[in-house]
């Protein structure tokens, strides 16, 4: 097993990344979030918004003139939202950055990327509408669901490589081609992982926690200018993370930023394509579904891990 | 006499603070002044142990009675120091609490406030002796003390905490029951093979002279077994291990505030320590031909009770955490919760490797100083409202914010997520189980993680967010007597989660005390092949990360508004005060509506099962007694014996 | 000296008899009265130092053991009195316990039942030959029955004359018993007949043995035998229920442990003692718990627990070791002290330290380091694995069983207590009586915590007395050195 690599490196190249990689992922993530409103807009027969519409929808909601706040917590939560985000992307190593990977693996990110929820779940609290309330109540219960096949496949990822250093796990991967990508050597896994990922976005048909015609957007019922403009933001960071977490863990990374992109771009499409076919499903139906299937995909993916 | 005060090394000196301690609340009748010197006497108790940390070592106390046949000592390691460390620093902040102004409510109300103090010194007095204990003669005498102080510091709220101190008292007497059982046991086959071994006959019963006879194969395999399987029962009682675990939360949740929050903190973890005790002192488990990893069974179906251990453990982590998520009452949730991270303390040390042990001990400190602060928190909560049902109250964050943070860093360290303390604990387990390839138990510990954050939000979200109760507006926050303590220990959990250095030190000194693996921690955490955890790294990036949104936030976007949650309308209505526009109650509707019909009570039920059987037993037993022809009964049982 | 010994039997009986008279002369005047009230607990004093003085011949150091033969005559005719350390023991404990509970009522026949109960149970310790035992029995027998009909309830004498019948049908047995051994050996004396028994000669028959245990074991509680409990200790005062319990079941305990050492030394007798030792075990702590969870009278599950202890007490005794008589005295002892205790606290409602006081005798009798009774459990557990087998074990988990049964419903007494206003209140309630009742339990108490810091030296003690007692042989030589040769000539 390999030692980390920062003795390599500076305090100042490490400070530059860690400020490149948030906002690195900042504009990506918008770019994500333009495609999947653009596949969406075609699924349904549409052409979709202009290029620069995300951007736009963000200097919109942040320069609004009334903004308006129910107490001190409100304003932690969406700071903790952003925040939590910003220190998760410096544990997500890309392309010629590693940022601080090295000093806490793959065990930290997934506990970091649980702090944005816990502080979205604590500004909507502070907000006192029982739509949010309910709203936050689902989304914390189809975490439950969905962290339970996410647990599983980290396991048996870290458990393959044997270790939780995801540099190890990318560098692994990326030594024998397409054969060592962990898609191909677990294949079953990768599976599971695709309906985690579902879960995690929030996508159709797991998005009851919004829920818009039932409990008004949940959550985001009470949020607007730059709170809506905050949690905007913390979509954007979600959909990068996810996605760049489920190629590193399964595609072997990228050796380049363009293949990075290339493949994160073409799994975050697959939920999108999957979103607009289904219903909506029932908190206690989501649980239930994630329980079984992806829960017993993983357990048999672990099981041929060697 | 002048002699013997020469010789007392710092263990005596403690052993006789403590002493002093219990003496003085006893009988101090000035209660106002009471509270402040025992709490200053806590704070000279927490100097020493810190001297003997630092000093290192091992200390010996000077007290050898002989009693019975038997030499009794003390004895104090790294391991006994570290929770007597935690002993006295919990018992320090419950008396910090109530030393002002809860006390002299409490006084107020009639109840007495030195027999509060009193137990609360007895309590630490008996854990010391018990911490210290090196030999099993002395180990049960203290661990009944103990137990019996802690019964009676419970039975001190009366009424529903009356009765729940007694179902723990029936638990706790039967384990002890148990545990001498095997006490003696050992010391009726011990002094006749001390003559074979030349070992001193007298000190038969020390810890090491116990471990000695059990490597030479005094006791056969299948004995070993059965004392090991006693001895765990016994000391898993208190421990509140599964099945076993039925008596904690009503008896912790119903014992009074600050009580309560040093029971939670500490109490059951003394059942950790006996184990720790019974399964690398006495039986030296780390070897790889001991008992523990033995195993036993058929040539296709065989199990180690290193994996039962580790199972106990896991169920022990998921069942009460589920149950916790159903409870409305804040202490009851909190009270479920501690059995449940019990369960994480025992799973790690079982796994044996230099993680995962690390990261067993390390929680007893972690969930010590949060569960502590949580207890303090809903304490203060009830006395500023008078009610801790979660479905009674609301938004007291305006009213109450420094309580407010100190239950949110609480439940964050409790959830086990960074920055706080509760995360490095619980990685070093995750570690451990990823490293030697436990799926399924991983799994078990994660879904008990979730399982908290889903229960403490819960929390957190009906008692202090939402929307503010009309009979709540006059509610102000604690008084500083109060939230000094609950402060210091939510800088405690930070300050620990950003250095775990720190504690890790002491975890280290206790776990060589064992014979366990140690490995090399740094000031941020550990450095190790497959993985590293930094804290202060990891720590300073999110709080960067917070800074760096907090600019976004403020200085990018417009300035905000303040708006009073009732400006609002619903429904086509403006909104009033008094009625109520928050959901709080049957929280988890969907989940529970999926799970609910997994409760089926089973552990009541079990228990139910065995106090029918006694009641059936002494019922008929009671006919033989009631018959008025005992004569003719007399006559047929001579007529059987003759026979 | 030791002629003085017999003193110990007739001095209390001659003040019995003297009271009626005595009563008639003195009676009328108030300095009469006095006199009168005080005169049983005089006899007792007086004994007590002849007790004293006997012990030790006047050298301040015990010499013991003595045998006295009465009138001179030589074994195995005549009757043979025979005082070592352990019957010496329990002569101490029924005298002390006697000045202790001496009742204070105005009437006179109790004083003179009590003095009759002392003389017989001090017979009953000191006698040397089994027909000397079963007068004395029958007399220690009447003796309560007419304590048990004076009580100052309804049913009293309805349940006297239940307790008489059963006790009667005892005393049937053990006269059976004694005849078989009679039959079979021509002699009465107890150390003649271990001598019979030790040369290989004679092996009395289980039989035997039995018909004795059960026809003595009325009076000691044992199993099948001990229905009268419940109502006896439900209707005479805490007092009687004191002396009952405490003193006068132990001597029958005694009695049957002598006999079983001496004559009786083979492994189905002590068998035949642990089986119904366990029974009386499990029985009574088994009923004691339904008592109280039903909510019965505190005195109902004394009497309860006093079998239970019993059955305990049997147990310890069934083994012959040393370590057996070491625990089965010690526990013995432990009872008398605490049972007393909590007889005299049942009865009142009790405040904050009386009932701070039955905690601690609760937690002695439940085995609670450091308190005595953890001492002696630990004993316990210690000779019932030594002496290995598959009932001791099963003797061993339902002795565990019992004690935590034990501890549910002494702490169900202790929270009912707890709700009572009484409790509150520092201060005395109920009438004269149960009030000096309340302080004499302090007197146990005192007695039990302070037994705590000798626990050592009492070890030592109660070690020693169990040897003496193990030491058929030296019981022998005492006895017989001045009595014929009992192999030769002893018509059969």
């Amino acid at each position: 097993m390999d030692t980390q690599i920062f003795t390599e490196i500076s305090l100042s190249e490490i400070l530059v990344e860690l400020l490149l990689m948030p906002v690195i992922a900042f504009l990506v993530g918008l770019v994500m979030v333009l495609w999947m409103r653009k596949i969406g807009a075609r699924v349904q027969r549409r052409i979709g918004p202009p290029l620069f519409q995300p951007l736009y929808d963000v200097v919109k909601l942040f320069g609004k003139k009334t903004q308006v706040s129910h107490g001190v917590v409100h304003d932690i939560g969406i700071v903790m939202a952003m925040g939590g985000y910003i220190a998760a992307e410096t544990l997500l190593p890309v392309p010629g950055m590693n940022g601080i990977a090295v000093y806490g693996g793959i065990i930290t990110l997934t506990y970091l990327m649980m702090i944005p929820s816990l502080g979205l779940a604590l500004g909507v609290g502070q907000c006192a509408n029982p739509n949010g309330s309910i709203g936050i109540s689902r989304a914390l219960t189809a975490m439950l669901a969905y962290d339970i096949p996410f647990v599983i496949i980290v396991f048996g990822v870290a458990f393959h490589h044997e270790t939780t250093n995801l540099v190890e796990i990318i560098t692994q991967q990326q030594q024998a081609g397409i054969a060592s990508w962990g898609a191909v050597q677990n294949p079953l896994l990768a599976l599971a992982g695709l309906a985690t990922l579902q879960g995690m976005l929030g996508k159709q048909p797991f998005e009851i926690y919004i829920a818009p015609a039932e409990i008004a957007t949940g959550p985001m019922v009470e949020m607007s200018g730059k709170y809506l403009g905050g949690l905007f933001v913390m979509q954007a960071f979600q959909l990068y993370t996810a996605a760049v977490l489920y190629v590193s863990l399964f595609l072997g990374g990228g050796e380049s930023w363009f293949e990075l992109l290339a493949k994160s771009f073409v799994v975050v499409s697959i939920p999108m394509m999957i979103a607009f076919v289904f219903p909506r499903y029932r908190t206690e139906d989501l649980v239930r579904l994630f329980w079984k299937w992806p829960v017993m995909i993983g357990l048999l993916g672990v099981a041929f891990v060697g | 006499m002048s002699e013997f005060l020469f010789e007392l090394n710092m263990l005596d000196s403690l052993l006789l603070l403590s002493a002093v301690t219990v003496a003085i609340a006893i009988l101090c009748r000035v209660e106002y002044i009471s509270g402040g010197v025992v709490t200053l006497l806590y704070l000279a108790q927490l100097v020493v142990v810190g001297m003997m940390i630092s000093a290192g070592g091992v200390f010996s106390s000077h007290l050898t009675p002989q009693l019975f046949g038997y030499e009794l000592g003390w004895l104090l390691d790294g391991l006994g120091l570290y929770f007597t460390l935690i002993t006295v620093g919990s018992a320090l902040l419950a008396t910090l609490y109530m030393a002002g102004e809860w006390g002299r409510r409490y006084r107020e109300q009639g109840k007495s406030f030195r027999a509060l103090q009193s137990l609360l010194a007895l309590n630490v007095f008996t854990m010391q002796l018990l911490l210290a204990s090196s030999d099993l003669l002395s180990l049960f005498i203290s661990w009944e003390l103990a137990s019996w102080a802690a019964f009676a510091l419970m039975a001190l709220s009366g009424g529903k905490g009356l009765k729940a101190a007694l179902h723990y008292m029936i638990y706790a007497f039967s384990g002890a029951m148990l545990v001498f059982a095997v006490v003696a046991w050992i010391a009726t086959t011990a002094v006749t093979a001390a003559y074979q071994l030349d070992i001193n006959g007298a000190g038969i019963l020390q810890f090491s002279s116990v471990a000695e006879l059990m490597q030479q194969g005094i006791f056969t395999i299948p004995e070993q077994l059965l004392m090991l399987t006693l001895l765990l029962i016994g000391f898993g009682i208190k421990m509140g291990l599964l099945p076993f675990h039925l008596w904690q939360a009503p008896a912790y949740a119903l014992s009074i505030g600050p009580a309560g929050a040093f029971l939670g903190a500490i109490s059951s973890r003394l059942g950790l320590f006996a184990i720790i005790v019974v399964l690398f002192k006495i039986f030296g488990s780390i070897t790889d031909g001991s008992i523990l990893q033995s195993s036993f069974g058929f040539e296709f179906a065989s199990v180690t009770p290193k994996t039962l251990l580790a199972w106990i453990a896991v169920a022990t982590i998921i069942f009460p955490t589920f149950v916790a998520m159903r409870q409305n009452d804040a202490r009851h949730l909190l009270a479920w919760h501690g059995i449940g991270q019990g369960g994480y303390m025992l799973l790690g040390l079982v796994m044996m490797d230099s993680l995962g042990s690390a990261g067993g001990l390390l929680h007893v400190f972690n969930h010590a100083t949060y569960q502590a602060a949580l207890f303090l928190a809903v304490t203060s909560v009830i006395y500023r409202t008078g009610t801790a049902d979660l479905n009674r109250l609301g938004g007291l964050v305006v009213r109450m914010p420094l309580s407010f943070m100190t239950l949110l860093i609480g439940i964050i360290g409790l959830a086990g997520l960074p920055p706080m303390n509760g995360f490095v604990s619980k990685w070093l387990v995750y570690r451990s189980l990823l490293d030697q390839g436990e799926l399924l138990l991983f799994v078990g510990a994660v879904i008990g993680t979730l399982g908290t954050i889903l229960s403490v939000y819960k929390l957190i979200h009906n008692m202090f967010l939402g929307s503010l109760r009309k009979e709540h507006e006059e509610v102000r926050e604690v008084s500083w007597s109060m939230l000094t303590p609950m402060l210091i220990l939510s800088a405690l959990i930070l300050l620990t989660g950003l250095f775990p250095g720190i504690p890790l030190q002491w975890v280290a000194q206790g776990l060589s005390a064992v014979g366990l693996p140690v490995a090399e921690f740094n000031l941020g955490g550990v450095m190790a092949d497959g993985g590293s955890l930094d804290m202060v790294i990891v720590s300073m990036v999110l709080f960067s990360g917070f800074g760096v949104a907090a600019l976004i936030f403020y200085f990018v976007g417009g300035k905000s508004k303040r708006v009073n949650p009732l400006d609002n309308y619903a429904g086509g209505h403006f909104l009033y005060a008094s009625n109520r526009y928050h959901y709080s109650n049957n929280f988890y509707a969907g989940l529970m509506h999926l799970i609910k019909p997994w409760y089926k009570n089973t552990f009541q039920r079990l228990e139910r099962v065995v106090v029918t059987l006694l009641e059936l037993t002494a019922e008929s037993l009671s006919r033989l007694y009631m018959r008025p022809h005992s004569n003719q009964l007399a006559l047929i049982i001579v007529v059987l014996l003759l026979w | 000296m030791s002629n003085y010994l017999v003193l110990l039997v007739i001095l209390p009986l001659l003040g019995a008899f003297l009271m009626q008279p005595l009563s008639q002369l003195l009676g009328s005047k108030q300095a009469g009265r006095k006199i009168l009230q005080n005169f049983g607990r005089a006899v007792i004093a007086v004994t007590l130092t002849i007790t004293y003085i006997v012990a030790t011949e006047g050298e301040g150091v015990l010499q013991l053991p003595l045998s006295l033969l009465m009138g001179g005559f030589v074994v195995p005719v005549g009757i043979n009195l025979y005082l070592d350390q352990f019957s010496l023991l329990w002569l101490v404990a029924i005298q002390v316990s006697l000045l202790i509970l001496w009742p204070a009522s105005r009437d006179i026949r109790q004083h003179l039942l009590l003095l009759v109960v002392a003389a017989s149970s001090m017979g009953m310790a000191l006698s040397g030959d089994l027909f000397n035992i079963y007068v004395f029995y029958e007399l220690l027998a009447v003796a309560t029955f007419g304590l048990v009909a004076q009580a100052p309830h309804p049913a009293a004498a309805v349940v006297s004359f239940r307790y008489l019948l059963l006790s009667a049908f005892g005393s049937v047995l053990a006269l059976a018993g004694i005849a078989i051994i009679y039959s079979q050996s021509g002699s009465l004396n107890l150390a003649h007949l271990s001598a019979f028994v030790v040369n290989g000669e004679t092996q009395f028959p289980l039989a035997a043995f039995l018909l004795l245990l059960v026809g003595f074991g009325v009076k000691a509680e044992l199993f099948g035998v001990n229905g009268w409990v419940p109502e006896v200790y439900g209707v005479v005062s805490s007092r009687m229920s004191a002396l009952l319990a405490g003193v006068i079941s132990k001597i029958a305990v005694v009695v049957i442990v002598r006999i079983m050492l001496l004559l009786f030394p083979y492994p189905e007798a002590s068998q035949a003692l642990l089986v119904l030792g366990i029974l009386g075990m499990v029985g009574g702590e088994w009923v004691a718990w339904h008592t109280a969870q039903r909510g019965g009278k505190l005195s109902t599950t004394l009497a309860y627990s006093s079998i239970g202890q019993l059955g305990m007490i049997f147990v310890a005794f069934s083994f012959s070791l040393t370590l057996g008589l070491f625990v089965g005295v010690a526990l013995a002892l432990h009872h008398l002290i605490v049972k007393s205790g909590l007889f005299m606290l049942s009865s009142a409602q009790l405040n904050r330290w009386q009932l701070g006081l039955f905690v601690l005798f609760g937690l002695s009798l439940i085995g609670v380091p450091p308190l005595p009774g953890f001492w002696i459990k630990l004993a316990m557990l210690q000779d019932l694995w030594a002496t290995g087998g598959g009932l001791e074990q099963l003797a061993i988990a339902l002795f565990l069983l019992a004690t935590v049964v034990e501890a549910s419903y002494l702490s169900k007494i202790i929270s009912t207590q707890m709700v009572s206003p009484q409790f509150k209140s520092a201060k005395l309630g109920g009438n004269s009586e149960e009030r000096r009742n309340l302080n004499l339990a302090w007197l146990y108490g005192i007695l039990l915590f302070g037994a705590i810091f000798f626990i050592n030296p009492l070890a030592e003690t109660l070690h020693g007395i169990a040897v003496q007692t193990e030491d058929g042989e030296l019981l022998r030589s005492v006895v017989l050195e001045n009595s014929i040769d009992p192999l030769a000539g002893g018509e059969q």
